[in-house]
């Protein structure tokens, strides 16, 4: 309990702060305490929230992209797409569109199609009727699995960087990058099976934006997340729009709608 | 004084003021503690202004230099980069407008 200096320098690490720098956080840490004549965990509270704070403090902010030439194309176009299991509507009539660089909110009740919806858009699922239009590459965070659990997160980045000819042997470093940017340092030989839920999401955040892709498709990708890495999220969000990334999220996390371009809701699902 | 009504409100202009108190010289986290305290703005907890100040630096308004002291542990200086000096003069403007419009808003005691 009062291993204060240990626990924040774990707490550190673990959110992908550089392990030479994490020492002498500590020990500034423990002087600037001693300066102010208190324990460090009545100074700056309990050693993971402290950490926490002081990991989102060093992140490089985002840098400012690049003015985008000609940003016209739609990434994405659904055209009257209806979806039945059975006898039952999941989706009747869908149109939506998002153009590149855009970012656009689906929400509605729950059981109202939402995942369904971005099954299609990923094309793992075929709508029953309707067209789907989109561009070739495209990154797809699923709520869950979509990991596999014997492979490493360093396995995992080789083999998704391996698709793409030009992203090929910058996998590991690309994840490990990414992986930083949502606070998270994955540890060597750790397989995903045994990552806690949040991080395992994490790692699917990092796959889906991996090989680059013009479309982005996210379903509730924050499960499990704690409060930092929920807000570094939408961070990353806000940075794949300006990179001319086409985003299609879903989410029932309404407060977060005022920073989105559009959103689409769907209808309730009927009554039965 | 700081109430619990009024700390949220420190809380959005911390960076604004510790831009304001090293922008008058350069200073240690104790020392800025007790400045933010003689000005009226209450005690701030190091878990809200080492972070702050860290913020800061991240993003290329202040930098920093870990110098001895007499009296006990190193002490981390932090000081204004131009940048900061820069960003300090724009904040300063928009909060006058700001606070300007508040008060228009909340209207003053004389008025009512």
């Amino acid at each position: 309990m009062s291993d204060w200096p240990s626990n924040f320098r774990h707490a550190l690490t673990e959110r992908g702060v550089d392990p030479a720098q994490v020492q002498d956080l500590a020990s500034e840490a423990l002087d600037q305490a001693a300066d102010h004549g208190l324990a460090p965990a009545t100074m700056f509270g309990p050693a993971t929230a402290y950490a926490d704070q002081v990991a989102r403090a060093l992140r490089v902010p985002a840098a400012a992209p690049l003015p985008s030439p000609e940003r016209s194309g739609c990434a994405l176009r659904l055209t009257d797409v209806s979806k039945r299991y059975g006898r039952r509507h999941v989706l009747r009539h869908v149109s939506l569109a998002v153009g590149e660089g855009e970012l656009v909110a689906v929400v509605g009740a729950n059981g109202c199609g939402k995942s369904t919806l971005l099954q299609i858009c990923a094309g793992t699922v075929r709508p029953g009727s309707g067209t789907v239009e989109r561009v070739e590459h495209v990154g797809y965070v699923p709520q869950s699995g979509g990991t596999a659990p014997f492979l490493t997160p360093a396995e995992h980045f080789r083999l998704l960087a391996a698709a793409r000819p030009d992203a090929r042997g910058r996998g590991v470093t690309t994840g490990a990058r990414l992986a930083a940017s949502l606070g998270w340092r994955p540890r060597t030989g750790q397989p995903a099976g045994r990552l806690s839920g949040g991080t395992r999401q994490k790692l699917n955040v990092v796959l889906g934006e991996l090989s680059r892709p013009d479309l982005l498709l996210l379903d509730e990708p924050y499960q499990g997340f704690d409060h930092g890495a929920y807000v570094d999220l939408w961070t990353q969000i806000d940075r794949w729009r300006d990179t001319g990334t086409a985003v299609l999220v879903v989410t029932h996390l309404l407060s977060e709608l005022d920073r989105v371009d559009r959103v689409v809701e769907l209808d309730a699902p009927e009554e039965s | 004084m700081t109430t619990d009504a009024t700390r949220p409100w420190l809380h959005g202009l911390l960076e604004l003021c510790l831009l304001g108190l090293l922008g008058d010289h350069r200073d240690y986290g104790l020392g800025l503690t007790g400045r933010l305290a003689d000005a009226g703005l209450g005690a701030v907890a190091g878990g809200t202004l080492y972070p702050a100040l860290m913020r800061l630096e991240t993003s290329g308004l202040v930098r920093s230099a870990r110098e001895p002291s007499a009296s006990g542990p190193p002490r981390k200086y932090f000081e204004l980069t131009a940048e900061g000096r820069a960003a300090l003069g724009e904040r300063r403007h928009a909060w006058r407008d700001f606070s300007r419009s508040i008060d228009a808003v909340v209207g003053s005691e004389a008025r009512r």
